[in-house]
């Protein structure tokens, strides 16, 4: 982790600061988002990528050699390096991108990036070789141009690889805290309730349920202690959008809280982050404080007489604490149980206060729509959806990564097109969307418009935004009893039908998955299903039995293939799988009869070796034993 | 007053590795380590969960009388704060090893054969998950997603996101890690020489 220590200096600024800042600044950021090549003779600033993939990449001891290789090339005059935050391809990482000219340059190694320097940065000619290209039925198209990025449209995002997310300077050149200035200083909070009512903007968090209404409840909820959290648990595995904006443009959260500070009367907020995330608190960290000292935060906000701080919760590893009654209960030191609502956080919320809760990614809405209005953001995306969503692609697709595209564009859209289609030469199966509480889209309804009603309408639901792309080799029945392993694991207990309802469920799906179920019993996931759905406390069993409803729904026969053949069509039940040694390919290494825990597997050293049907438990070790792929499954 | 990033600064003060190195059972003082918190972060219960990851970073590990001190200067009763301690899956109760592997076992990874880099863990040191090997170097756990699904699977070290891990890259890992882990062993040695 990269601590470097903290030295804060801003004096408090006024908005006329802002507006210096950002004159001054501005050339420079734009030049960033430009594609002017081939420039000769610029002052270029080499964006390193510095979101959580990359850095995993080694994208930091990367940027470390472009400053010593520009330093040793006398270039420091021409040439800055700026670590960034997530550009989006992880794939592709280390990415980096050379502004002004906008060439982006994937998977850069040390050798790369010293041909870079010598060749992009000191004679002004970009290594055509080694940009990021995409090739589609004989056209070419390079960096910005390439679908990957030329499809999405960035609204949270918008600053996310592009600012320094350690410079509030670099923030406020590109309009930071502008739209708090506006808010603070020449409009009422009833007109910002009005515009963010009139925007459309629904909760990016999961349930979709339309911002500006929460904020008007807050706002007219009595007392005057009253509490802002940002939901940045994230605890849908298959999503890093929260994450990804957090450590990118922290600031952006910040003047979305800042903002609703002022409108709903609270002077305080948390920023609830998970654990797993200690980049994110970092840079967060450092945003608050950089913020504080710049008087953003504080007792007088850019001078005036309102007063908002923000403190940073972390999480402990619990999925339920993305649940906001929970949450609130953790911020409160306590396990984090849900309780059933009403009455609802707006009401009574952290210590029994009104308190309005956002998720990261609706807060990182809220400055654009103040700045541009709400006729800007509510002429993007679908009848009832607005604006844009950012998804986090993974699974078995070509780009995994960051997109964010406008609501009403189709999953197949986001898959092959931006997302490059499947990775091996499987076929497309499914897009699992929603994380746990989802579902699966089968690839034939693939073409439904991302928004809230159509997903919800498939079975699946928008959650927070992660889609797992899947081949054929991913077996749905597997799929849904690691979902229910998932949520039997989190479920906090307190409600019977979650926690022992979900636990029977799983048995059941465990034996259909040893091949020792019984015809009725998809009757009897089907029934406990609906009364979990129906009767649980929170969210959490409410929308557990989407993953077998879902999978029972679109791809039943797999199903059934379990049940009536005892046969697992995409090879992954181990316990239906029988093992085979490949003559061509076994060397006798004797590997696979040692991680044999059954001594099913016999053969002399360098000889062929056998597996005993009879013996073999079915566990799989010796496929994992083997190097050479000899040991294959039917 | 508003103390403001408390949990964060106290955290993240010291990465997790040298803690572990640091963490000896009878490290220095549980109690100066509490009290030291207490005093610059002024008020009540909402105060515990920070506490509790301030101790399992510094000791690897929440023990039962690190609870009772923190139990006694919060004001609540032993019960109460491992009722807390015991929900969530952050804190651990045994001590992890020096390099935690935690296998990312969200849906990403899960699809990208996850499982396998586990049971290849399990295999190379014997040990299962919630397990640490009796030398204290690694320990398993599982984790649900790191956010670096689009490097699954992942594991985490430390705080390093180690990704696009197959099994031979996880025995690559394990045996650098063990290696490296066995350098600092000795220049440690070298450094506070005993007797
Ligand atoms: C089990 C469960 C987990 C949840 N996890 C998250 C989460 O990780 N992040 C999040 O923002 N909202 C999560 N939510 C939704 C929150 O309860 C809440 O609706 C949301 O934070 C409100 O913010 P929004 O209106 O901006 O979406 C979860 C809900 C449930 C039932
Ligand atoms: S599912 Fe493993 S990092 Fe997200």
């Amino acid at each position: 982790m990269a601590s470097a220590p903290v030295t804060i200096t801003a004096a408090p600024l006024g908005v006329g600061d802002l507006a210096r800042i950002r004159a001054e600044r501005r050339p420079r950021l734009e030049a960033r988002l430009a594609s002017l090549r081939p420039e000769r003779g610029v002052v270029r600033d080499v964006l390193v990528c510095a979101g959580g993939g990359c850095v995993s990449c080694r994208s930091t001891t990367l940027a470390a050699e472009f400053e010593r290789l520009i330093a040793a090339s006398g270039l420091s005059d021409r040439a800055r390096v700026v670590q960034v935050g997530c550009m989006g391809l992880c794939e592709a990482a280390p990415l980096v991108l050379v502004a002004p000219d906008g060439v982006y340059y994937p998977r850069v190694d040390f050798s790369l990036a010293r041909r870079i320097v010598t060749e992009h940065l000191a004679e002004d000619a970009p290594i055509g070789e080694a940009e990021l290209t995409h090739e589609r039925d004989g056209e070419v198209r390079r960096s910005r141009d390439v679908p990957f990025f030329a499809r999405q449209l960035k609204i949270a995002l918008r600053n996310c690889g592009v600012v320094d997310p350690l410079s509030l300077d670099d923030y406020i050149a590109l309009d930071g805290y502008q739209a708090l200035a506006h808010v603070l200083l020449e409009t009422t909070p009833d007109a910002v309730l009005d515009t963010l009512k009139r925007s459309g903007l629904r909760g990016r968090g999961g349930a979709g349920f339309p911002a500006g209404l929460k904020w008007q409840f807050v706002r007219e909820a009595a007392g005057d202690e009253k509490y802002i959290i940002c939901n940045g648990d994230e605890g849908d595995p298959g999503a890093f959008m929260d994450r990804s904006i957090l450590e990118g443009d922290p600031h952006s959260v910040i003047e979305g809280m800042a903002i609703a500070g002022h409108v709903v009367g609270a002077r305080r907020g948390y920023v609830y982050v998970r654990a797993e995330y200690p980049l994110a608190i970092e840079r967060l960290g450092h945003a608050i404080l950089e913020a504080r000292a710049a008087g953003i935060l504080g007792a007088r906000v850019l001078g005036t007489e309102a007063a908002f701080d923000l403190e940073i919760r972390i999480g402990a590893g619990a999925f339920v604490c993305g649940e906001e009654t929970a949450l609130i209960a953790s911020v409160e030191g306590k396990r984090g149980m849900p309780r059933p609502r009403p009455p609802f956080p707006a009401q009574a919320g952290l210590w029994g206060r009104p308190t309005l809760i956002n998720n990261v990614e609706t807060w990182a809405n809220v400055s654009p729509i103040v700045l541009r209005g709400a006729a800007w953001f509510a002429g993007i995306g679908t009848a009832r959806s607005k604006g844009t969503k950012v998804f986090a692609l993974a699974g078995d697709v070509r780009n995994t990564g960051l997109v964010e595209v406008p609501m009403g564009i189709s999953l197949r859209e986001i898959v092959h097109d931006i997302g490059g289609g499947i990775r091996s030469d499987q076929p497309f199966k499914a897009v699992q969307a929603g994380g746990p509480s989802g579902g699966c889209v089968p690839a034939e309804a693939a073409d439904v418009p991302v928004d809230y009603e159509s997903l919800q309408s498939l079975g699946a639901v928008m959650g927070s935004g992660g889609l797992i792309v899947l081949h054929e080799g991913t077996c749905m029945v597997e799929l849904t009893r690691f979902f229910l392993e998932f949520l039997v694991d989190e479920s906090c207990g307190k409600c019977p039908p979650c926690r022992i309802g979900l636990r029977v469920m799983l048995n059941l799906v465990e034996r259909i998955t040893k091949g020792l179920a019984a015809l009725e019993d998809l009757d009897t996931l089907m029934g406990l299903a609906r009364h979990i759905q129906r009767s649980s406390l929170c969210g959490l069993g409410q929308t557990a039995p989407n993953a077998v409803i879902s999978t029972l729904e679109h791809f039943r026969d797999e199903w059934e293939t379990h049940i009536y053949d005892r046969r697992c069509p995409a090879l992954q039940c181990r316990a239906l799988l029988t093992y085979e040694i490949n003559e061509a390919l076994c060397n006798g290494c004797t590997l696979c009869a040692k991680a044999c825990t059954s001594n099913a597997i016999t053969g002399e050293l360098k000889q062929l070796h056998r597996i005993d049907a009879l013996l073999c438990t079915h566990c799989g070790a010796c496929v994992t034993a083997c190097n050479r792929g000899a040991v294959v499954a039917h | 007053m508003i103390e403001p990033h408390a949990a964060g600064a106290a955290t993240l003060a010291t990465p997790p590795v040298a803690a572990a190195a640091a963490a000896a059972p009878d490290a220095p003082g549980v109690e100066a380590l509490v009290d030291t918190f207490i005093a610059a972060h002024p008020g009540g219960h909402e105060r515990l969960i920070p506490l509790l990851h301030l101790l399992q970073e510094r000791l690897g590990h929440v023990p039962f009388e690190a609870q009772d001190v923190v139990a006694d200067r919060l004001g609540l009763t032993p019960i109460q704060v491992f009722s807390v301690l015991s929900f969530y899956h952050f804190f651990t109760l045994t001590p992890r090893g020096r390099y935690p592997l935690k296998v990312c076992m969200g849906t990403a990874c899960f699809v990208r054969h996850a499982t396998r880099l586990i049971e290849t863990i399990q295999d190379t040191l014997g040990i299962d998950v919630g397990d640490c090997t009796p030398d204290r170097l690694f320990s398993l756990e599982q984790v649900r997603c790191l956010g670096a699904c689009g490097l699954a699977p992942a594991v985490m070290v430390g705080q390093d996101v180690h990704g696009n891990l197959d099994t031979k890259a996880m025995r690559r890992l394990i045996t650098q890690l063990r290696s490296q882990g066995r350098r600092e062993a000795v220049a440690a040695a070298k450094e506070t020489p005993r007797g």
